[in-house]
């Protein structure tokens, strides 16, 4: 066959994602395909003691939309845990790590001690999340230094018990979250508008373009695919999150389970009897709101181009 | 083109081979440990291993390195035997995890890499010394238990009574007082009088309501009494019908606990909280401790403390019952090519007088061996200066005769965990009653989707 | 004309100055709520595990050297090799990891094929499912065909990186134009010298954000490894960590614990520093024009 002129590239898009999809078939594809499989089976250990897999069609999903004898179905409790926990946190996340990316990338504000400030910021990231919990606990504590300047202030006769209320248990989570992730984020958007042309601001500049209209007209359509990025990882994060509620509350989500996030309520059954079958059926779960909420978030943010 | 895919290829192969070359070089980089390279058993047999047909690698899985220590002092190895110890530490459940699989895969792993001895604690022994994953130790050769306290052997034991194991070490536990707080309260510190007045629970209950009066609290937990109702159990969490159901000691505690947080006789706090290990230093208001001698010897720091502690305020004496806490066994896993080994190390921590004389004497442990012990109990040498002078030993071996292991099942340590937990939250006034003890079934529907729970 | 002007200016610098204020403060409120645990962390590792039991203090004490001997020299852990090996695992997931995130955002961005849309939509598919359900799963494949103790089914899999891909795919969308792929095109140049030379370069910052990202991730990651690394000249730091946290009562020490939780920061923190550099240099690197 003769050599056409135009060349169809096509070949080498399927040549580039190979290595992705055969890594992800070899390593993740079988457990994952398994944990759905999963969902449908009674599957879980009794000490050493296998039990199942026993086909048992829908009755793991059933057993999670039953309500309780106080008439209220757990999942959706937690599932509402978990959105409580995630606007708390990453809301102020990303807009503080936004309006942090433009200062530091500004020229008119031309910050000084900028590599200071980036170390700083995402440093609480380095630490592990459960190292990260024991100081918060000693913090916070009913005799430690909070609630010994709260006394000694007079604001509180006696000490508050942060982690009996779940106000202060959702804030102190919310606030870890918010301390760990929030300079991960602003380095992500950073690196967004560090991308963009520098030309294209200079060139709005010398249209007399100030700050904000630069902001909107240049900045802000340009960083979208980057921002877009931001919230959909930062809602799958939220909606998966687990270390710092599970390690802040010894996995109970105190009080009375409304800090338990929808993977602490899935890891309580992978604990001791290894549940594949009730793990599976809440993954399954996860995923599908997951799945509708980023196409949701997907969707609305990318219509406008 | 063709050079391109080439080149691709090239590169995947240079990762690849990054990738697998940084898991086989620390490895190759270290064969100075000879007790982790299992090329060193494929050296001539030595005579010993030869000889009676047995394995050249001795597995040891254990989630600290407490024993490892003991082992290497105490036990010579048989010649041309390797013991390797892999060692997963117990943190988010890793080294159940961890040795779980190794045991479920037991049957299919090589000679060398199977499983021969795995340590447990009495919380989750049962797990493992019910299933078919652990033997019988008779056969092997350990059948003397008449040294060793009795509840050590029954938690080795599966439910027909055959034994699978030994634990090397004895762990009575203590009513631990502030002396200084008995004699404000009591009118004495001296450990046969204050047994005296405590020796049941309405006696201690009556001296908690003295000690409010005084100004002081009983215990820093509600649960710090949790494990001397429990050990001493007349029925099981789970009965013959797989229902759940709380033993009259599991109540008893529950009503006590109930009791002692309206009256303001204890702090609300989980054992290992500030709140609960704050209340030992010399300011303190609490005048009861719960725990064996690591208790006292390492997890009051802050009784210990130089500046803000009260060293030496301190003594224990039996309380309203004998129990344990803690302890760490030795359990035979099925499958093992090292059988005399194993009954040869079980024998030695056991039945070694010479070894566990050493135990006492230098290591700090209460063995498992009674003649020893009593030998420990009546000799001056050990008093105890945190104690004010007393010997603990003269307690804890009388103690640790009663104690009892029994109407134990797999699910005791969810089951005693989440009580706690959740039963905290009422106790605190997060939640109501009824709230708190659903709140405790679904955390054991999570676990255990078999138990029956009541309605 | 010109007093107006002037006017102007000046009121302009106030106002930037007013600005500059109100950032400064922002900047300096949330560094100190972060550096705040990290002195907490430096404070606990000058103590010992007895003044640690009693709870919170502000004053470092005197025990940092003390703390550093006893974790460096423990009999059961051996903190170098740690850091090596945490170090190889990883640095080679994090270059995986975002190489091949590169080159498969480039892939479906680049080119036009059959099941592009199909690739883009699967991928973003499974990045919503949770981590926690394949990581059981896949410990038990390893037990059962005995790959415990390797490397690399902890650092392959991050070949297949979905959150990774996504942000490349999102980062070339804002900043690849596909002018300069054409222009190597007629140059003569190969695809996959291309992607190599030309698209790579420009992904600098992008790339820099990931490695930093993944190297993170991998150094602290705890469950998968605790399970595959038994072996004591194979672990991680966090395996270390924990099992000094399991140590027995004779030997448990939260001195040492935070001593380690310190020196296992370090190294990131270099990384850090030194790949965040590289965002700031991208941007010169980045306005490569074909």
């Amino acid at each position: 066959m003769k050599k056409k002129k135009s060349i169809s590239y096509a070949k080498w898009g399927y040549l580039f994602i190979l290595p992705f999809f055969l890594a992800y078939f070899v390593f993740t594809f079988v457990p994952q395909a398994l944990t759905i499989y999963n969902s449908f089976f009674e599957n879980y250990r009794e000490g050493l003691t296998q039990v199942g897999p026993n086909f048992v069609g829908l009755r793991n999903y059933i057993q999670l939309f039953t309500p309780d004898a106080n008439g209220s179905i757990d999942v959706l409790k937690y599932a509402g845990n978990t959105m409580i926990l995630w606007v708390l946190g990453a809301v102020p996340q990303i807009v503080i790590a936004l309006l942090l990316a433009i200062f530091f990338t500004s020229y008119r504000l031309r910050i000084r001690g900028q590599q200071f400030f980036k170390t700083v910021i995402y440093m609480p990231n380095l630490i592990m999340a459960s190292a990260f919990s024991m100081l918060f606990f000693t913090l916070f504590s009913n005799v430690g230094p909070i609630n010994q300047i709260i006394q000694a202030m007079g604001w509180s006769d006696v000490p508050i018990d942060f982690f009996a209320k779940t106000v202060t248990v959702r804030a102190l989570i919310s606030l870890m979250n918010f301390l760990m992730w929030f300079g991960n984020t602003t380095i992500l958007l950073m690196a967004g508008i560090m991308g963009i042309d520098q030309s294209l601001f200079e060139a709005a500049n010398l249209d007399g373009a100030n700050a904000i209209q630069t902001f909107f007209k240049v900045t802000l359509p340009l960083l979208m695919p980057i921002l877009v990025y931001t919230v959909i990882t930062a809602l799958i994060g939220g909606l998966q999150m687990f270390d710092v509620p599970q390690v802040l509350t010894g996995g109970a989500g105190t009080p009375n389970r409304t800090s338990t996030t929808l993977v602490m309520f899935l890891n309580n059954y992978l604990g001791s009897s290894k549940n594949y079958g009730m793990a599976g059926a809440i993954s399954v779960i996860i995923f599908i709101i997951t799945g509708v909420l980023s196409m949701f978030v997907y969707r609305s943010l990318t219509k406008k181009d | 083109m063709k050079k391109c895919v080439s080149a691709f290829l090239a590169l995947v192969m240079v990762f690849a081979l990054v990738a697998c070359g940084g898991g086989s070089t620390p490895a190759a980089e270290t064969p100075a440990q000879p007790s982790t390279t299992s090329g060193s058993s494929a050296a001539p047999a030595a005579p010993a291993a030869a000889d009676n047909g047995e394995g050249k690698v001795f597995n040891i899985y254990a989630w600290n390195e407490e024993f490892k220590g003991f082992f290497e002092k105490y036990y010579t190895v048989p010649e041309g035997v390797t013991v390797n110890w892999i060692i997963v530490p117990s943190k988010d459940g890793a080294y159940q995890n961890a040795l779980d699989e190794a045991l479920i895969n037991q049957a299919d792993a090589a000679a060398d890499d199977k499983v021969d001895m795995f340590l447990a604690e009495a919380d989750y022994i049962l797990k493992y010394t019910n299933s078919e994953a652990t033997q019988d130790v008779a056969p092997l050769g350990v059948t003397d238990f008449s040294n060793a306290y009795p509840y050590t052997v029954q938690a080795a034991s599966d439910a027909n009574g055959v034994v699978k194991g030994v634990s090397f070490q004895c762990c009575p536990a203590a009513l631990i007082y502030r002396r200084s707080i008995a004699k404000d309260v009591l009118g004495t510190d001296d450990p046969v009088e204050v047994q005296a007045l405590l020796n049941s629970w309405d006696k201690y209950e009556a001296v908690a309501a003295q000690a409010k009066a005084k100004g002081y609290y009983m215990t820093a937990s509600e649960a710090a009494d949790y494990r001397v109702f429990t050990n001493n159990a007349t029925a099981s969490w789970v009965d013959a019908d797989n229902k759940l159901q709380f033993s009259p000691e599991v109540e008893m505690w529950m009503k006590q606990a109930e009791s002692f947080a309206q009256n303001g006789y204890t702090v609300l706090s989980d054992i290992w909280a500030d709140d609960c290990t704050n209340q030992m230093f010399k300011d303190g208001k609490t005048m009861c401790f719960f725990g064996p001698a690591w208790y006292f010897n390492f997890s009051m720091g802050n009784a210990q403390d130089a500046e803000k502690g009260c060293f030496g305020d301190w003594a224990i004496c039996e309380g309203p019952a004998p129990y344990f806490w803690g302890g760490t066994w030795l359990l035979a896993a099925t499958g093992s090519d090292n059988s005399s080994m194993l009954a040869d190390v079980m024998n030695t921590f056991i039945n070694n007088e010479d070894v566990c004389t050493k135990l006492v004497k230098d290591e700090a442990q209460f063995s498992n061996n009674q003649k020893v012990n009593n030998a420990a109990a009546s000799d001056d040498a050990y008093a105890s200066e945190f104690l004010g002078g007393q010997n603990p030993n003269t307690i804890f071996v009388e103690l640790a005769k009663n104690i009892k292991f029994e109407n134990q099942t797999i699910y005791d340590q969810l089951c005693n965990e989440k009580l706690q937990e959740n039963y905290r939250e009422y106790l605190k006034g997060s939640v109501d009653k009824d709230t708190a003890l659903q709140n405790f079934y679904k955390a054991i529907h999570e676990a255990y989707p078999s138990i029956i729970l009541p309605q | 004309m010109t007093v107006s002007d002037s006017a102007e200016s000046r009121r302009a610098h106030t106002q930037l100055l007013v600005l500059r204020i109100i950032v400064y403060a922002i900047l300096i409120f949330l560094s100190i709520l972060c550096l705040f645990s990290f002195y907490m962390l430096f404070v606990n590792a000058t103590r010992t595990n007895a003044q640690l039991q009693g709870g919170f203090a502000l004053l470092p004490r005197g025990h940092f050297m003390e703390n550093l001997r006893n974790a460096w020299t423990d009999a059961s852990i051996n903190i170098p090799r740690g850091l090596v090996n945490s170090f190889l695992v990883a640095g080679s997931t994090a270059v995986l990891t975002t190489y091949f995130s590169a080159l498969t955002a480039y892939g479906i961005h680049a080119y036009d094929f059959k099941c592009k849309n199909a690739a883009f939509t699967f991928i973003m598919a499974i990045m919503v499912i949770p981590p926690q359900v394949s990581a059981t799963g896949f410990v038990q494949l390893c037990y059962k065909y005995g790959l415990t103790n390797r490397y690399w089914p902890l650092i392959l899999p991050g070949i297949a990186a979905p959150v990774v891909f996504f942000y490349m795919k999102q980062y070339m969308e804002s900043v690849l134009p596909m002018e300069i792929v054409e222009a190597a095109r007629v140059d003569g140049c190969g695809e996959f010298r291309t992607f190599n030379t030309i698209v790579l370069p420009m992904l600098k910052p992008a790339m820099a954000v990931q490695l930093i990202f993944s190297f993170v991730q991998s150094w602290n990651n705890y469950f998968l490894p605790s399970l595959l690394l038994t072996k004591a000249e194979k672990k991680t730091v966090p395996i270390m960590i924990a099992q000094l946290r399991s140590a027995d009562y004779s030997k448990f020490d939260m001195g040492k614990v935070y001593m380690f939780i310190l020196l296992a920061i370090l190294p990131v923190l270099i990384v850090y520093i030194f790949l965040s550099k590289s965002i700031i240099r991208g941007v010169t690197a980045g306005s490569v024009k074909g």
